[in-house]
C-alpha cells in the first residue's frame, strides 16, 4: 500500500535517500556513456555530464523534499477528517473510546502482572540457569541433607541454602520486629549480585554455628531504618540484642529470590540457632527439621536433566544412609520465584489464564466495534461509491477509514494506559495487613508499554479490518444505481455467533459477581468459632528479645495479670497465636491405639497453645469439660481441648471428655478435657478440621499474642496494652497490633478481592454485551431501511416493525442466556473454593442474573428499535 | 486558469512525453525533450526529478525499476488514467497562456 510505504519512508530515510541516489546516479552515467559514444574524453565526459545535470546533493534534497512532504500532507489530511467524523458523532466515539480504554486497560493491568512473576527475570546474573531444588512432597530440604547435595553433586556450579525469619533489630527508632534472610555464605556469588555498598559475606565466612555475626542490609532497610548512613559499613548493629557487624548493603532493586518476599536483612545461615530463638531453632544438623530453601546454579555444561539425575542419585544415597528420615526422598527442579513449582506453577498458570480472559475480552470489544463501525459505515458506502467513481483510488479509501479506526484504537490505547498505571500503582503500593513484608513489584516497564502499544494496534487493525475491507470491495457502479447495500446474508453470520457469545459471556459474569457478593454477605455474618468483635491483640516474641524460657514465662504471666488490671478490661488471656491470621501449625495426632475398636490413622490437626480463659476471651463456646487452669501446668498429666472436628475424626466420639490420644504417630498420651465448637482456622472456605488446644503452660512458646476483651474502641486498649508490655521492657518491639477484625482482613481478603475483580469484570461484560447488542440492532435497522420504509408504507404496525427488526435479537439473547447458565454452573465450582459459602445452584441469583440480561438486552436495543420506528417511508425510498 | 507558470509548463512537457514515448526514464525524458525541441528547450537536467516524484505522489505517473537496453539499471516512468486527464488539462490551460501571452505581444 503506497500510503503506508510513504509513512515507513519517513522513518527509513537512509533507504528513501539510497533510491534517490540510484536514480540520479544511472542519469548521469547514462549522459557519461553518451558522451563518451560522442567522442570525448573520460575526464570530458564526467564534467560536461555534472554540468548539465546541476548540483546532484541540491537535486537529492528537493526531491526527498518533495516525498516527505507529500507524504505527511496525506496523513494530515487523513487524520483531521477522521477526527472530525469522530467529534461528529460524540456518543460512538465515546463508547468506542471506553470500551477500548477498559478491554486496553484490563489487559495492560494483568500483562503487567504476568510480566511481574513470568516475564521479567530475577535481578542477578544468568538468571536462567538458577534453579530450586524442591522435593517431590514439599517446598524445603533439611540443612544436612542441603548440606550433602552441596557437596556430593557434580552437575552445579553451586548450591545455596536460605530461611525466611523474623528477628529483633535496634536501629535509631528503637526496636523493631523485621523479616530478613538467612543465607548460607556462598547465596551472594552463587547469585552473582554487586552490593551497593561494603561487601557481602563469603563461605569462609559462614563456617561455624554462632560464629559469624555478620549482616548484609537491604537498600531500602539502610535508608528507611539507619537513615541511609554512608559509614554503615563497619559498624555494629544488635539483632536480638546480640551484637553483628554491617559488612554491606545490597542493591536497589535486589530483594533476594523470592518475588513476593523483601528481606531487610540477611544474616549467615550458621547463626540460625542464635536468630531463630525459638524452642524448635538449632536446626542445622537436625535431618528432621525441612526449613531450608535450597536455589542453585547449573554449571554451564550441565542440563537441568543431568542435574536433576545426578541430584536424585544423591537422594537415593541420602535415604540409604539414613533411611528414618529421607525414605523416598525424590527431589524436583522449579524455576525460582514463587517458592518453587508448588505456588509458582499454579500462580504462573492462573496469571496466564486472567492474561487470556483479558485477551477473550478484548476481542469481543473489538467484534463489536467492527459491527458498530460496519453499521455506521452503511451510510458511509454511497460516499465511498461517489469518491471512487470520481477516480480516487480505493488504497486512499481504504486509508482513511483505516485512519480513523486507528485513532480510535490509539486513544483508547492511551485510555488504557492511564487506567492500567493508576491501578499497578494502587498493586505495588499495596501491602497486605500482616505484618510481614508480602509485595509485588508490578510496576509498569518498557516491556508492558509496548504490550500496550502493540495490543492498541492490533485491536485497530482487528476491528478497522471489516470496513476497510467492505470500503475496498465497494462496487462504486452499483451502489450509486440505487442497490440496496446488503452484506453478509449467511444464516449463522459471524456477528451472531459473536452476540451469543458475549451474552453468554456476561451471563456468567454478572453470575459470578452477585455469587461473590452474596458470598462476602454471608462471610461476613458467618459463625467463625469465635466472637472477634471488641477484641484487640498485642503481639511480641520473647525468644528474639534473648529471654530465656523461664524468664519468659514470668514475663507473660507479669504482663496478663496486668493487662487484666487495665480499666475497661472485660477478661484477657495470651497465646502463642491465634486462628485464621497467617502464624498456623499443624501437628500429627493418633487415636489412642489401646482403647478397644479404634482404627490407627493419624490424622493432621491445626494447634493453639493457649493461657487459661482464652476460650472466654474469644468467645469460642465450650461444649462440654472445662476450660484450662492455672494448675495445669508442668506438674499435672499432660492434658487438651479439642474442637468437634477432632473428636469426631481423630477420636469417633460424641463426648471425649475423659479421652485419650496420642500426640504424634507415637507419642505421648494426652487426655482431653474438653470440647470446643468448630472454627475456621487456616481459610474462610475450608471445611471443619479437627483443631486442639495446648495449655501453654505445659507447651511453652515464647511467640506471644495478648487477646483483651473490651468495649472501649481497640485503637485506645491497643495503646493501653503497649504501655503496660512497656512497662516491663521498653526495648521490647511489638507488632500485629490491632483489633482482631483488622487482622481478620487477611482472611477475608481473597473473598474482597474476588468481590472486586469480578464486579469490575461483570462491569465490563455488561459494557460489551450492551455494545454488542446495541450493534446488532443498529446494523439490521441500517440494512433494511428500505424494506422497513416499504412495510410502513403499506402499512405495517408498530408491533409488526419491531418484530422484525428485533425478532432476532432476542432469539440471540435467549440462546445466549441459556448458553451463560451452563457456564455460570460450570464456573460456580471453580468459585466456590475462593468465596465463602458460594452457590451457583441459588436460583434467586440465576434469576438476578436472567433479568439483567433482559434489562440490558432491552436498554441497549431500544434506541435503533426507535429509529425503526421513526423510517419515514418516503424518505427511505427516495433515498435508496 | 491553473498554473500558468514554469512548473506547470514542465510538468506538461514531461507528461507529454510519456504520453508519446509510453514509458521512459528520466534521462530519456531530457534527451526527447530536447530532441523534439531541436534543443531549443534546455532544462537543467536535476531539476527534472523534484518534478517526476512529485507528479508521482500525485498519482499522474507511476514508476519501476527496469533494466534499460544497455544493462544498466535505471527507474521507468509511466502515465496513469489520472495522468491522462491531468496533460489534457494541462494543453487545455498552456493553449489559454500562449493564446494570452501572443494577444499581450500583437498588442504591443
Amino acid at each position: 500500500m503506497p500510503g503506508f510505504r510513504r509513512i515507513l519512508n519517513l522513518f527509513s530515510r537512509s533507504r528513501l535517500g539510497q533510491e534517490i541516489d540510484d536514480e540520479l546516479q544511472s542519469h548521469i552515467e547514462m549522459r557519461i556513456a553518451d558522451n563518451l559514444a560522442a567522442g570525448m574524453t573520460p575526464e570530458e565526459a564526467r564534467r560536461d555530464a555534472l554540468l548539465r545535470f546541476g548540483n546532484p546533493a541540491l537535486m537529492k534534497e528537493r526531491v526527498r523534499t518533495v516525498d516527505a512532504a507529500v507524504a505527511l500532507e496525506t496523513v494530515w489530511r487523513d487524520l483531521h477528517y477522521a477526527l472530525r467524523r469522530l467529534l461528529r458523532s460524540p456518543g460512538f466515539t465515546l463508547t468506542a473510546v471506553l470500551s477500548l480504554a477498559l478491554g486496553i486497560g484490563a489487559n495492560t493491568v494483568v500483562f503487567s502482572v504476568v510480566n511481574a512473576l513470568v516475564l521479567r527475570p530475577l535481578p542477578v546474573e544468568h538468571p536462567e540457569r538458577l534453579v530450586f531444588v524442591e522435593t517431590s512432597t514439599g517446598i524445603t530440604q533439611s540443612f544436612p541433607n542441603y548440606r550433602d547435595l552441596r557437596d556430593r553433586n557434580t552437575t552445579l556450579a553451586g548450591l545455596a541454602g536460605y530461611r525466611i525469619v523474623p528477628m529483633e533489630v535496634e536501629a535509631s527508632g528503637g526496636a523493631t520486629r523485621i523479616w530478613g534472610l538467612l543465607a548460607t555464605g556462598n547465596y551472594f556469588d552463587l547469585l552473582g549480585v554487586r552490593p551497593a555498598l561494603g561487601r557481602f559475606f563469603r563461605p569462609e565466612e559462614d563456617l561455624h554455628p554462632g560464629a559469624s555475626p555478620y549482616a548484609v542490609l537491604s537498600y531500602s532497610a539502610w535508608r528507611s531504618r539507619f537513615g541511609g548512613d554512608p559509614g554503615i559499613v563497619g559498624k555494629t548493629i544488635r539483632i536480638n540484642r546480640l551484637p553483628y557487624t554491617v559488612l554491606g548493603v545490597a542493591a536497589p532493586d535486589f530483594h533476594g529470590t523470592e518475588l513476593w518476599y523483601r528481606p531487610d536483612v540477611w544474616v549467615p545461615m550458621m547463626m540460625e540457632p542464635q536468630i531463630e530463638a525459638h524452642p524448635d531453632a538449632g536446626w542445622l544438623n537436625n535431618r528432621n527439621t525441612w526449613d531450608t530453601w535450597v536455589i542453585g546454579r547449573l554449571k554451564l555444561s550441565a542440563s537441568r536433566a543431568q542435574a536433576l539425575a545426578n541430584l536424585n542419585t544423591i537422594a537415593a544415597e541420602l535415604a540409604r544412609e539414613h533411611p528414618k528420615e529421607n525414605e523416598g526422598l525424590r527431589l524436583r527442579l522449579a524455576t525460582p520465584g514463587i517458592a518453587g513449582d508448588y505456588l509458582g506453577g499454579p500462580t504462573r498458570a492462573f496469571a496466564m489464564g486472567v492474561l487470556g480472559l483479558a485477551a477473550l475480552v478484548l476481542l469481543a470489544a473489538c467484534a463489536n466495534l467492527a459491527s458498530l463501525l460496519t453499521a455506521r459505515s452503511a451510510d458511509r458506502q454511497r460516499e465511498i461509491a461517489i469518491r471512487l467513481s470520481i477516480g480516487a483510488g480505493r488504497a486512499r479509501v481504504v486509508r482513511q477509514v483505516l485512519t480513523e479506526t486507528l485513532v480510535l484504537s490509539l486513544a483508547g490505547g492511551t485510555a488504557g494506559c492511564a487506567l492500567a498505571l493508576a491501578l499497578t500503582r494502587a498493586i505495588s503500593r499495596w501491602r497486605a495487613p500482616l505484618g510481614f513484608p508480602v509485595q509485588f513489584d508490578v510496576s509498569l516497564d518498557w516491556r508492558v508499554f509496548s504490550f500496550a502499544f502493540v495490543v492498541s494496534l492490533l485491536a485497530g487493525a482487528l476491528f478497522g479490518f471489516t470496513p476497510a475491507w467492505r470500503a475496498a470491495k465497494t462496487e462504486a457502479g452499483a451502489v450509486l444505481k440505487g442497490a440496496p447495500a446488503t452484506w453478509g446474508r449467511s444464516r449463522l453470520a459471524f456477528r451472531d455467533v459473536l452476540v451469543v457469545l458475549q451474552v453468554a459471556l456476561c451471563f456468567v459474569l454478572i453470575a459470578c459477581c452477585l455469587v461473590s457478593l452474596r458470598g462476602l454477605q454471608e462471610a461476613v455474618g458467618m459463625r467463625l468459632g469465635f466472637e472477634p468483635q471488641g477484641v484487640s491483640l498485642v503481639s511480641f516474641d520473647l525468644g528474639l528479645a534473648g529471654y530465656p524460657e523461664a524468664k519468659s514465662r514470668a514475663f507473660q504471666q507479669r504482663v496478663l495479670a496486668a493487662v487484666k488490671n487495665l480499666p475497661g478490661v472485660a477478661s484477657a488471656a495470651y497465646s502463642n497465636s491465634v486462628p485464621l491470621s497467617i502464624d498456623q501449625s499443624t501437628t500429627v495426632v493418633s487415636p489412642d491405639f489401646s482403647a478397644p475398636s479404634q482404627h490407627s490413622d493419624t490424622t493432621s490437626a491445626n494447634y493453639y497453645e493457649i493461657s487459661p480463659g482464652y476460650l472466654e476471651v474469644m468467645g469460642t463456646r465450650l461444649l462440654a469439660g472445662r476450660d484450662f487452669t492455672w494448675h495445669d501446668d508442668d506438674n499435672a498429666p499432660q492434658v487438651a481441648i479439642v474442637n468437634a472436628s477432632f473428636a469426631q475424626q481423630v477420636m469417633r466420639s460424641r463426648n471425649p471428655v475423659g479421652k485419650r490420644f496420642h500426640n504424634g504417630r507415637n507419642g505421648p498420651l494426652v487426655e482431653v478435657v474438653g470440647m470446643v465448637e468448630n472454627g475456621k482456622y487456616e481459610s474462610l472456605t475450608e471445611s471443619p478440621r479437627p483443631a486442639l488446644f495446648w495449655c501453654i503452660l505445659q507447651q511453652f512458646n515464647s511467640t506471644t499474642t495478648v487477646e483483651v476483651r473490651s468495649s472501649l474502641p481497640a485503637t485506645q486498649m491497643v495503646n493501653e496494652v503497649r504501655r503496660t508490655v512497656a512497662q516491663f521492657d521498653p526495648r521490647l518491639p511489638m507488632y500485629g497490633t490491632g483489633s482482631l477484625n483488622q487482622m481478620l482482613g487477611f482472611a477475608f481478603l481473597p473473598t474482597h478481592a474476588a468481590a472486586v475483580a469480578l464486579s469490575a469484570f461483570g462491569l465490563l461484560a455488561i459494557m460489551l454485551a450492551v455494545t454488542g447488542v446495541y450493534g446488532l440492532v443498529s446494523y439490521s435497522v441500517a440494512r433494511r431501511v428500505r424494506e422497513i420504509g416499504i412495510r410502513i408504507a403499506v402499512g405495517a404496525r408498530p408491533a409488526q416493525v419491531l418484530r422484525l427488526v428485533l425478532g432476532r435479537v432476542v432469539v440471540l439473547l435467549a440462546i445466549g442466556s441459556g448458553l451463560g447458565l451452563v457456564l455460570a454452573l460450570a464456573a460456580g465450582q471453580v468459585l466456590a473454593s475462593v468465596v465463602y459459602q458460594s452457590s451457583p445452584r441459588d436460583p434467586g441469583i440465576l434469576a438476578a442474573a436472567l433479568g439483567a440480561m433482559a434489562l440490558f438486552g432491552l436498554l441497549s436495543s431500544c434506541p435503533p428499535a426507535y429509529r425503526a420506528l421513526r423510517i419515514d417511508p418516503l424518505a427511505a425510498l427516495r433515498c435508496e | 486558469m491553473a498554473r500558468n507558470d514554469l512548473q506547470g509548463s514542465l510538468d506538461l512537457l514531461v507528461l507529454k512525453t510519456l504520453s508519446q514515448t509510453g514509458e521512459l526514464h528520466g534521462y530519456g525524458v531530457v534527451l526527447h525533450i530536447q530532441k523534439a525541441s531541436d534543443e531549443v528547450l534546455q532544462v537543467e537536467e536535476g531539476s527534472l526529478y523534484p518534478a517526476l516524484h512529485r507528479m508521482e505522489q500525485s498519482g499522474w505517473i507511476r514508476s519501476e525499476w527496469k533494466l534499460t537496453e544497455t544493462g544498466r539499471k535505471a527507474k521507468y516512468y509511466r502515465l496513469t488514467a489520472a495522468g491522462r486527464k491531468q496533460l489534457l488539462e494541462a494543453e487545455e490551460s498552456f493553449e489559454q497562456l500562449v493564446k494570452g501571452v501572443r494577444a499581450v505581444l500583437r498588442y504591443a
